[in-house]
């Protein structure tokens, strides 16, 4: 959208932590149903959302454990609405069993994920990326589910429309990893810069007001796709379509059953939706350097270092480039190999012990060597990534 | 239900699917349910498209197959409820209420979910659950469950159970469920509890007490009449048991409040717009302030945050305190910069500002004294001991001259001052406008400090 610029300098600005913006990016995106259970870093997301759906008509309740907040989100998108729930990874260990379903069911739905220091209750208030595995695979069979990392708070809004609009999209959860540092600093937020989009809608021919009245196109059954990546068209619970949902295995109608070849086309569909839209689920921030031989790639909280510590490289004259993926999952592989043309070296920032972002990035960087800046505990600085860039001890000029 | 459809549907004569074959063993209590369930939607004559059948894990989960037009969810083991809290939510609260759900479940799932059913109980939202009580999991083999009673022998207790059973309908009557009842399959008071139990508006519970005839039977020598007498034992009253009227539909009540939501008055929420087209801060400059509890110390920076973004500065604020949040230290850490900010950590702050021991603790913990460099400076309040570090050490009197409560704010705008970070006037007109207590005084204060050479010498 175009905008008059005033002056060069931002001209709406709130002061908004990381989570405040998850919950008003939410609101832009139409969601309508919240039920959470609070847990530091996450709060912030709950207590907006308590603060400020109401008032928009949409219903933010109290759940009595991460179990129930979840269970209810689904159940309230099955019945038609955009539902959202936000956790860190304590809760998020309840939430796998219902994210499995919701994933089964084809069931929209998004989940941010504030992550702090693990493992079990961990370090209530340390950040940390150490559940970026364990968001993604957290279902047997290994599935792909859509991964969204923000880096600041006005990037906690954007992606947050963007997760609803592809959860809507692809039918499926999508999950938002954020970590304590994003979603607890609070920053200065320029709103004037910020998308005045809403989320794409879900699949359907039904909306979810409209009971009866529509043109009554042919509709197969619930799960009912001709090619396995097709996304089935969505109908609510309580419209006048009957819903046959079901997490157990089950054919193109939802009836439960075992084994069969349509039953095993169903799970692959479950895959392909997504793999087979890998090249257009993706955002991305590609900053490449021409000739630049070593590629820093970075994610979340780190990404602000990684940034930071490639300008200081570059002013000290080396080539450099560097990668900040949002779109953690799908992997993108199309941006990844751009940048990779003429590099030797990768460098994968991201706060946790082994790298764990690394190790499934390093399939995808074939005749490159791969190393990590990795540290628990405290934010990785712009000087560590600095100091991997340089392999020797970085002096400031 | 919703006027105008009732009305142009026809007849329901059954919602099974047609010849239904019941995947249960012969005998089964899980039959007669889900016939009788039948039976009371034929007879309330339930818009199909407006009954939702959420089913749980376990051989009553297998009832989804059998119905023709009803919206049918299985789900996962215990979550049952849930997920129909979930749709029954949605559904009153953001579309006025024209769903009905049921809610299929075993005693094994019953436990399992056991916080899902009291919390649909103590919302009261319009969901039937039918617990299916048959003592045993009878899909995997017959193993004991929590209702299993004392002395049954099952696969998990194969001489005789020792654990007395839990009673569902009490723990969900003190859950103030309005509706709760308790009966056998077969006997002839279920298909009015029911049909009740369907027609009623709000959380209305069941529990049905059944033979498993594969497991529950054959080790335990039980009939219907020996099932009586268990339910007798254990003081299990069948019957309707609760039957309230005085309470409120979740979603009534919840609209009810939505009106004072309204009503309430919006928070202080304005959008700062930069000033001067040049900020006055040429270079980031981080800042470290700790104190106590109470003392307003992330408050008091978020005040000047806000004048920073006022006089065209970006800003990052961290707040750090103990879990317990009351009690203990409180911290923030502060950058003002005329560039966007990138990294928001802060290794050696350029000011570091104390204003209690708690304070000092913490910057002290976090080795923060002793890591500034001589560009740094560091101000604490004069009744500290002085700290080893690297910077520039100043001591104020700023509790004695500002008092617990706004130490830190103007230990902040000495700060500011001092510092150049911004213009005197738009500190104070931001204060003057989100600052609830006496800005002019506290700028007096701080003149005070700064012209009168308060400083503290060590």
């Amino acid at each position: 959208m175009a905008r008059k610029a005033q002056s060069h300098l931002p001209q709406s600005i709130r002061l908004r932590s990381g989570n405040q913006m998850m919950a008003e990016g939410a609101l832009q995106a139409g969601c309508m149903f919240f039920a959470g259970y609070p847990i530091t870093p996450a709060t912030g997301i709950f207590k907006t959302m308590i603060d400020l759906l109401p008032a928009k008509g949409g219903i933010a309740l109290s759940a009595p454990d991460e179990i129930s907040a979840i269970a209810y989100c689904i159940g309230a998108s099955m019945r038609g609405s955009r539902s959202m729930t936000a956790t860190s990874g304590p809760g998020w260990a309840l939430m796998i069993e219902s994210i499995q379903y919701a994933l089964m069911t084809e069931t929209p739905l998004v989940v941010s994920l504030v992550q702090r220091l693990g493992p079990s209750t961990g370090g209530a208030t340390q950040g940390a990326q150490g559940d970026v595995l364990l968001a993604e695979f957290c279902t047997s069979g290994g599935y792909t589910l859509p991964v969204l990392c923000p880096t600041n708070a006005s990037e906690c809004y954007e992606l947050t429309i963007l997760a609803f609009t592809w959860a809507e999209l692809l039918r499926m959860p999508v999950i938002l990893l954020s970590d304590k540092e994003t979603g607890m600093t609070i920053e200065s937020v320029d709103f004037s810069s910020l998308p005045r989009s809403t989320a794409q809608n879900r699949p359907s021919n039904f909306a979810f007001r409209d009971l009866g009245t529509h043109n009554r196109t042919e509709r197969k059954g619930t799960y009912y796709f001709d090619a396995l990546h097709e996304i089935p068209p969505f109908a609510p619970v309580g419209g006048d379509r009957k819903v046959t949902a079901t997490g157990s295995a089950h054919d193109k109608q939802g009836r439960l059953q075992k084994n069969s070849t349509e039953t095993i086309d169903v799970l692959k569909h479950l895959e392909q939706k997504i793999s087979w839209r890998r090249d257009d689920f993706v955002s991305v921030v590609s900053d490449l350097q021409p000739s630049a031989t070593t590629l820093v790639v970075s994610y979340g909280v780190t990404a602000r270092a990684a940034r930071s510590a490639v300008q200081q490289a570059r002013n000290a004259g080396e080539r450099i480039s560097l990668l900040v993926i949002h779109s953690l999952f799908p992997i993108p592989v199309k941006k990844l190999a751009h940048a990779l043309q003429g590099v030797d070296t990768v460098l994968v920032a991201e706060e946790n012990m082994s790298g764990l972002y690394r190790s499934v990035l390093e399939r995808y960087c074939k005749g490159a060597k791969v190393r990590g800046v990795n540290k628990i505990g405290a934010m990785i600085t712009p000087e560590e990534i600095l100091e991997a860039v340089f392999e020797e001890p970085w002096q400031p000029a | 239900m919703a006027t105008g459809i009732t009305s142009i549907l026809p007849i329901h004569s059954t919602y099974l699917v047609d010849n239904p074959r019941f995947p249960f063993c012969k005998g089964c209590g899980h039959t007669s349910v889900l016939r009788r369930l039948n039976e009371a939607l034929v007879e309330l004559q339930v818009p199909p498209h407006r009954l939702a059948l959420v089913t749980d894990i376990g051989c009553i989960g297998l009832a989804d197959g059998l119905f023709k037009e009803l919206h049918t969810i299985h789900t996962t083991h215990g979550r049952s409820t849930a997920f129909a809290t979930g749709i029954a939510l949605a559904d009153s609260v953001l579309d006025g209420g024209s769903l009905k759900t049921v809610v299929l479940i075993g005693d094994g799932g019953a436990m399992i979910g056991l916080q899902h059913l009291v919390h649909a109980a103590m919302l009261n939202i319009d969901v039937t659950v039918l617990i299916c009580n048959n003592f045993v999991y009878g899909m995997t083999g017959g193993q004991g469950s929590s209702v299993t009673p004392e002395c049954f022998v099952t696969a998990t207790t194969p001489y005789g159970n020792i654990v007395p059973p839990v009673d569902l309908c009490t723990i969900l009557q003190a859950s103030h469920a309005p509706f709760v009842a308790r009966t056998m399959a077969t006997d002839p008071s279920f298909p009015e509890l029911l049909r009740q139990a369907i027609a009623f508006k709000g959380f209305s519970v069941i529990e049905v007490l059944e033979l498993c005839t594969e497991f529950a039977v054959p080790s335990n020598e039980l009939d219907g009449r020996k099932l009586r007498d268990i339910a007798g034992r254990n003081g299990w009253t069948l019957g309707l048991l609760t039957d309230r009227k005085d309470r409120t539909a979740f979603a009534e009540r919840w609209n009810e409040k939505q009106k004072e939501r309204h009503q309430g008055p919006v928070p202080h929420d304005e959008i700062l717009r930069p000033a001067g087209k040049v900020p006055q801060l040429k270079h980031a400059l981080s800042v470290v302030i700790a104190g106590s509890a109470g003392e307003r110390i992330q408050s008091s920076a978020g005040l000047v945050c806000a004048a920073a973004v006022a006089s065209g500065l970006y800003i990052s604020q961290k707040n750090d305190n103990p879990v317990t949040q009351g009690s203990g230290f409180s911290a923030s850490e502060l950058w003002w910069s005329p560039e966007e900010i990138g990294f928001t950590g802060i290794q050696r702050p350029d000011i570091v500002l104390v204003t209690s021991a708690d304070g000092l603790r913490d910057v002290q913990s976090r080795s923060i004294p002793e890591r500034l460099g001589s560009s740094s400076a560091m101000y604490i309040d004069d009744s500290l001991p002085a700290p080893e570090t690297g910077g520039k050490l100043h001591r104020f009197p700023f509790r004695q001259v500002f008092g617990f409560k706004e130490a830190a704010l103007g230990a902040l705008v000495f700060a500011v001052m001092k510092h150049h970070v911004m213009s005197r006037e738009i500190l104070q007109s931001v204060l003057h406008e989100r600052y609830r207590g006496n800005v002019d005084k506290l700028f007096a204060k701080v003149d005070r400090l700064e012209e009168t050479g308060m400083e503290v010498r060590a």
